[in-house]
């Protein structure tokens, strides 16, 4: 399996060229076009087990996914015997990265995955009780074993090791390193701060790692649309 | 007149050089900014026409920008409504199909019709209509997103949020994404678009209605 | 203080380097990205609360600012605006003031006063939306909707789309006004503009806020209606 960026930094878009036995695992709806003897398999998105219960639960899980989450319910497998490519876009403007795993781990904000091939386990991380005060709830996927991952953000990306604390608006987060602690807290700035400051809830990481910014941040583009809104 | 796609790939903007007495038609809203001495005039250009891009949901009304006479030059800077890249078709031997809302342009040469797409692409989402384009002249198009021109020769499927413009020497056919209804609902991948033949297409990066749908859910509902 | 834009030209993001403790840089609430945990942040509306409040009452208009202090040297804060789009950085000097979009008003040393209740600033925009007049010495950032284009006008002037201004210098003279007549009124989509007159530099964005705004409308949600009596 080969892949290609092309269009970034600002729409960036992925080309996967498939061969007989790849199979890439992507978000559901990300297609944007593919030679028509690429084979598309739409299944749930949770890991698969044996058996009825087995089922039931990754039925479960991707529900939770779905609404809890934001990530799909569902992802497509794309696969392609004679050879063929697909094409994948995220939603909004911005990067695609492409991270290779060797059995370590990345944590990834939600919205941030785009697809993934080989063998890639994808779990759901819950942010704490603090994160539940964000709008959408503060979960992530935290993706780990051996393989290629690919992911989306908002705007373009910039990597910032963390020397001491650094304290980031949640929304302006895409991924970060496992090794990292973090703390969720209310933006500060005094009384004021809490109503006015629009910062949303921010992610106070301490150790040492790196965290991957975006310049974008969706909450605050719907707060500055809605004053506009007609 | 010139046409000079600046501030590409984009936030693109043309920049329309028009000599006195051109004029150049686009899409309610798309003007940026211009010189004093080209006049605006709204319009249908013709009443059937008018009406025919309502129902594609497009205004009924178009702005014909012309250079007033005299010894300058005139400027028109026209922009879409997203962010994304603009192309310029020449229209003459070459016919072209548009996405309904990909048209920000065009000359006075080219007729642009509001043409019906087929049933299923109003189950698609992105409406019924597409827009035909013939006559000489040029029509600028644009995109949400990066434009990728594609030549297809043989076949090709694109997701229906993602077409920009097409040949018409290309036939389409809109079909499901998978092989069943519920597969093809559930893919998320909803409609999309089998291209047969040989011509070029416009793809573009992003989909419009995801996008709007992302972003609309986040905002206050709306009271109707 | 350093200033570094990065990302450019699609999701700029500044980067504000504090070079002594003490230095501080003013934003506008709702564009931090992130901060050295050690910097502190205070927010506050223009003039104060107090002030405020007196303005609104003359008809002025306010906007909520952030300060970000440092509490030593060598501490960054990232800033970026909530549209897409690129950012530049101007000097404003004594005698020679820029008049700014509020929403276009990213962040500036705290030398450069801005007038928010001088005269003319009502009915150039909708929504809450006002011209700044920024005034003193020192740098502003100054944000745009898309790329930003600037336009040298002299002789016969230039007209923009009011949705499409950014900044202008003091000299220019300014008329609001519809174009395309009766029909053009109600009908060409086009709203308010303004002719530009005299020497001067007009900074332009390629999108269009108010169009995005009644784009995105159809896509909200529709309000749930109310259940017979009340």
């Amino acid at each position: 399996m080969n892949h290609e960026i092309t269009h970034g930094p600002s729409f960036a878009v992925l080309k996967v060229g498939l061969q007989r036995g790849d199979v890439l695992t992507a978000e559901a709806g990300s297609m944007v076009s593919r030679f028509p003897r690429v084979k598309m398999r739409t299944r749930i998105n949770a890991p698969r087990s044996a058996g009825f219960f087995g089922k039931l639960g990754a039925f479960l899980t991707a529900l939770v996914r779905k609404f809890i989450a934001g990530e799909s319910f569902m992802v497509n497998d794309f696969s392609c015997d004679e050879g063929g490519e697909v094409t994948l876009a995220p939603t909004f403007s911005g990067t695609i990265a492409v991270r290779k795993l060797h059995g370590d781990r990345i944590l990834l904000t939600r919205g941030a995955f785009l697809a993934c091939a080989g063998d890639l386990q994808l779990k759901m991380r819950w942010g704490g009780l603090r994160g539940l005060l964000a709008r959408e709830g503060l979960f992530f996927m935290e993706v780990s074993g051996t393989g290629e991952l690919f992911y989306t953000s908002y705007g373009g990306t910039l990597e910032v090791p963390v020397n001491g604390t650094l304290t980031v608006d949640h929304g302006h987060v895409v991924a970060f390193d496992p090794a990292l602690d973090f703390r969720i807290r209310l933006p500060g700035g005094g009384f004021l701060g809490l109503v006015a400051s629009g910062v949303g809830l921010v992610m106070e990481f301490s150790g040492r790692g790196a965290v991957v910014l975006q310049s974008r941040n969706v909450s605050t583009l719907a707060s500055w649309l809605t004053p506009r809104l007609p | 007149m010139q046409i000079d796609l600046q501030h590409r790939p984009s936030q693109a903007m043309a920049h329309v050089v028009l000599t006195p007495g051109e004029s150049v038609t686009a899409e309610s809203g798309a003007m940026v900014g211009m010189t004093p001495n080209v006049q605006v005039q709204t319009g249908s250009g013709g009443l059937l026409k008018g009406i025919k891009r309502m129902f594609g949901g497009e205004s009924f009304f178009r702005n014909t920008f012309i250079c007033s006479q005299g010894s300058e030059v005139g400027e028109v800077y026209l922009a879409a409504t997203l962010p994304g890249d603009l192309v310029v078709l020449d229209v003459g031997a070459s016919k072209y199909y548009l996405q309904n809302h990909a048209y920000v342009a065009s000359t006075p040469g080219v007729d642009v019709d509001t043409r019906v797409g087929g049933f299923k692409t109003f189950l698609s989402g992105e409406g019924l209509f597409v827009l035909k384009t013939t006559g000489q002249g040029q029509v600028i198009a644009g995109a949400f997103g990066a434009i990728e021109e594609v030549r297809v020769r043989g076949e090709y499927i694109v997701d229906t949020g993602h077409l920009v413009a097409w040949e018409d020497s290309l036939q389409f056919r809109i079909t499901k994404a998978a092989d069943g209804w519920i597969s093809s609902w559930l893919s998320g991948e909803g409609l999309v678009c089998h291209f047969t033949g040989n011509g070029t297409l416009w793809t573009q990066t992003r989909n419009p209605s995801e996008y709007g749908e992302e972003i609309g859910r986040r905002l206050p509902p709306r009271e109707s | 203080m350093q200033t570094e834009i990065l990302q450019r030209p699609d999701f700029s993001m500044v980067r504000a380097t504090f070079e002594r403790a003490g230095e501080a840089i003013v934003a506008t609430a709702g564009t931090m990205v992130s901060r050295d945990t050690s910097v502190q942040m205070k927010t506050g509306l223009t003039g104060g609360l107090l002030a405020s409040a007196k303005r609104k009452l003359l008809g002025g208009e306010s906007l909520f600012l952030n300060t970000f202090t440092a509490s030593a040297p060598g501490e960054t804060v990232y800033l970026a605006p909530a549209a897409e789009g690129d950012l530049a950085e101007f000097r404003v000097r004594s005698g020679e003031s820029l008049f700014i979009h509020s929403g276009a008003f990213l962040a500036g040393e705290t030398t450069v006063k801005l007038d928010t209740k001088w005269g003319g600033a009502k009915g150039f925009f909708g929504a809450g939306m006002f011209l700044l007049k920024a005034e003193g010495e020192g740098r502003v950032l100054v944000n745009a909707y898309g790329a930003l284009h600037p336009v040298d006008v002299s002789g016969q002037g230039f007209i923009c789309d009011n949705e499409n201004i950014v900044a202008f210098t003091d000299g220019l003279q300014y008329d609001v006004r519809r174009i395309g007549g009766m029909k053009g009124l109600f009908f060409s989509g086009e709203g308010l503009v303004c002719h530009f007159r005299g020497r001067g530099r007009l900074w332009m964005q390629t999108r269009n806020p108010a169009r995005f705004a009644a784009w995105v409308h159809p896509f909200r949600r529709v309000k749930a209606k109310a259940q017979g009596g009340d």
